[in-house]
């Protein structure tokens, strides 16, 4: 009798120390984010963390995602992968529209479906049994001191979400996968010079552009360039005409919504612009228009590099 | 007898409207499991057993943010009559002194500068201390005029307000061009804060303007005679208005840390409540106090049904009925 009391209570100890150790913690804007056990229920907010999910073949186990529709027109690709999924809400989610799909994980980010101090924050979900795994992109938006962009971004991010979903193996193979692809475009590109370059989100009175701490500098870099905003100390911000213009860029990176004539019109715009149209990236006619998923962290950044690489360095490819 | 009438009616329509906004949201629940959630939450027992997530809905999320707007709203109902009547001016409103861009700082300043150093209270707390120093500052000034006189009062909270909006803007290009978006929530207002564990702050709040605005209607009731009849009549009136501008400031303040600014709520609130009930403050109080968790309440029903899944800022619906009233009492014969 009590050598099987001991017994038990010995094997319970033994099962929790082991469940224990079975905790997946992973590094969340310099916090650590513990999962008991692996998510069943997730909510994965944005078109590019949405194309995380896909990567990851995590169809299974999301029970919603939050702001596509209300910004983007998708792929139909991305409505294959999606299959039938429901869009909780078509822009920034309310708790309430969270809550009631039961999510055990939120997938999002500081600007990317929630606003610092809004309704939706890691801090309300938590009560509601919602951990939220948060962009690291957009850690800087609530601490400055991060490091700037690099490709790692993208790496780390899928590594976390694999680690979290019991997928692993995919995301490490994913990552090795893209890490060969960026060798390849970088020795294509080899000793070229690096050339002056700028993206810009859409016409505006101010351009609204990505400084240090946004995935695009990274991207930029990568396919060989140098972006003429590197210096703004800000993940995406507003800069001045002037001071690109007087930096004179060589290239043109511009963000394709797909409305109207998309990249075009910006182009367009650039052209009618009295100091803009002045620059060699204008008067040269040398541009690529990206998507918003290309832009911001998510797979389709790799081939997006690819894309920018190629049309600033032709010759190379 | 009309005011036990109007009272009763109002009631009604407040219940009636309460447990419409605790049944309809951004997300549809049957009302069989809104009723559901009700009578568990009432029955301890069973609570346990079969709560589940829309039970939380209801219970945590729609009950709480309910009881807020109809605190709120009458909080600034009240708050609204009180100014007017201190200030002898139709156009007085709870964000009179700078209250609303105070707190716009304060939150900003978080969002942009500090970040938040003591957790999810860090934001509620900014915009409280922001707001009460515009307040301090506005009263400082009409202070170191020696008079409380109503116009000078305007002409500082304007001018403060204006210095505080040009502190914000100037943290929104000098840091975080994105925290543009959250200012938004601190200029228009939205009750998605709402939860039990703040509740106790916003009752406050309420309490603190209810309570002093029910002990001195008679004081009020003076004010509106002049000031020279009412110091005849033994009420000391530079000090009745401090008291009302320290109690406005202070319950405002309050509702905007939780609530951001909600506009015109204090401004058309007693315009209404006196076209019912007559000047005098007693009754005024009263009605201004129902009329204003009428008004909020229904706003926050519009705000979340209309463009539902996506809940709009209740500063919208708010100012948007506002705008429609301020026309009607231009336009309308009777002078309210």
């Amino acid at each position: 009798m009590k050598h099987s009391q001991l017994f038990a209570s010995v094997f319970a100890l033994a099962f929790s120390t082991a469940s224990l150790a079975d905790a997946i913690s992973v590094d969340n804007c310099g916090e650590q984010l513990v999962f008991d056990k692996i998510p069943e229920r997730i909510v994965v907010h944005d078109i590019n963390m949405t194309d995380m999910a896909f990567a990851l073949g995590l169809q299974d186990k999301m029970v919603g995602v939050t702001g596509i529709t209300g910004w983007y027109k998708t792929s139909a690709e991305f409505d294959t992968l999606r299959g039938e999924i429901p869009e909780l809400a078509p822009k920034y989610p309310s708790i309430e529209n969270l809550v009631a799909a039961k999510p055990d994980m939120f997938v999002a980010g500081w600007y990317y479906g929630m606003k610092p101090g809004g309704d939706v924050t890691p801090d309300t979900l938590s009560p509601f049994g919602i951990k939220t795994l948060v962009l690291t992109e957009s850690c800087v938006h609530l601490n400055k001191d991060r490091p700037e962009a690099s490709m790692n971004l993208l790496f780390d991010d899928m590594l976390r979400l694999g680690k979290i979903t019991g997928t692993e193996d995919k995301a490490q193979a994913l990552v090795a996968d893209w890490q060969r692809d960026l060798a390849e475009i970088t020795a294509k590109v080899g000793d070229a010079k690096a050339q002056r370059v700028f993206l810009l989100d859409g016409p505006a009175d101010k351009p609204f552009t990505s400084g240090k701490f946004a995935i695009p500098d990274a991207m930029i870099q990568a396919a060989g360039g140098t972006s003429v905003t590197h210096d703004m100390d800000t993940s995406w911000g507003r800069t001045s005409w002037e001071a690109v213009a007087a930096s004179n860029p060589e290239f043109l990176v511009l963000l394709d919504y797909q409305t109207g004539n998309g990249a075009q019109d910006t182009f367009n715009f650039l052209q009618e612009h009295v100091t803009m149209s002045k620059t060699d990236a204008v008067k040269n006619a040398r541009w690529i228009g990206l998507r918003y998923e290309e832009l911001t962290p998510g797979p389709a950044n790799i081939a997006a590099i690819a894309k920018i690489a190629k049309a600033m360095h032709p010759e190379r490819f | 007898m009309r005011v036990p009438a109007l009272l009763a009616g109002g009631i009604t329509l407040l219940i009636a409207l309460v447990l419409a906004s605790i049944a309809v949201g951004s997300v549809t629940i049957p009302l069989a499991d809104v009723t559901g959630a009700l009578s568990r939450a009432l029955d301890t027992a069973a609570a346990s057993s079969e709560a589940g997530v829309m039970d939380s809905i209801v219970m945590d999320l729609r009950l709480p943010r309910t009881l807020f707007a109809c605190l709120i709203g009458a909080g600034l109902g009240i708050t609204g009559v009180l100014l007017q009547t201190a200030t002898r001016n139709d156009l007085a409103d709870p964000f009179l002194f700078g209250l609303s861009s105070g707190a716009a700082t304060g939150a900003v300043l978080v969002i942009t500068v500090t970040g938040d150093l003591l957790g999810i209270w860090t934001l509620p707390l900014a915009a409280f201390v922001g707001g009460m120093i515009a307040a301090v500052i506005v009263l400082a000034l009409v202070g170191r005029l020696g008079s409380t006189a109503p116009e000078k009062l305007v002409l500082a909270g304007l001018a403060v307000s204006f210095l505080f909006s040009a502190l914000t803007h100037f943290l929104i290009f000098a840091g975080d061009h994105r925290a543009a978006h959250s200012v938004v929530f601190w200029m228009l207002g939205g009750l998605g804060l709402a939860r039990w564990s703040n509740i106790l702050l916003v009752l406050a709040g309420f309490a603190a303007i209810f309570a002093f605005a029910i002990t001195n209607h008679r004081k009020f009731d003076a004010l509106l005679s002049g000031d020279t009849t009412a110091a005849s009549l033994g009420v000391s009136v530079d000090r009745t208005r401090r008291q009302i501008f320290l109690f406005a400031a202070f319950s405002t303040a309050v509702f905007v840390s939780i609530a951001g600014v909600i506009g015109f709520v204090g401004l058309m609130v007693p315009h209404i409540a006196r076209a019912l009930v007559g000047v005098l403050h007693k009754h005024l109080i009263i009605m201004a106090a129902l009329i204003g968790a009428l008004l909020l309440t229904a706003s926050d029903l519009v705000a979340r049904v209309v463009l539902s899944p996506q809940e709009l800022p209740i500063g919208v619906v708010t100012t948007a009925l506002g705008t429609v009233f301020v026309f009607a009492m231009l336009l309308g014969a009777k002078r309210w």
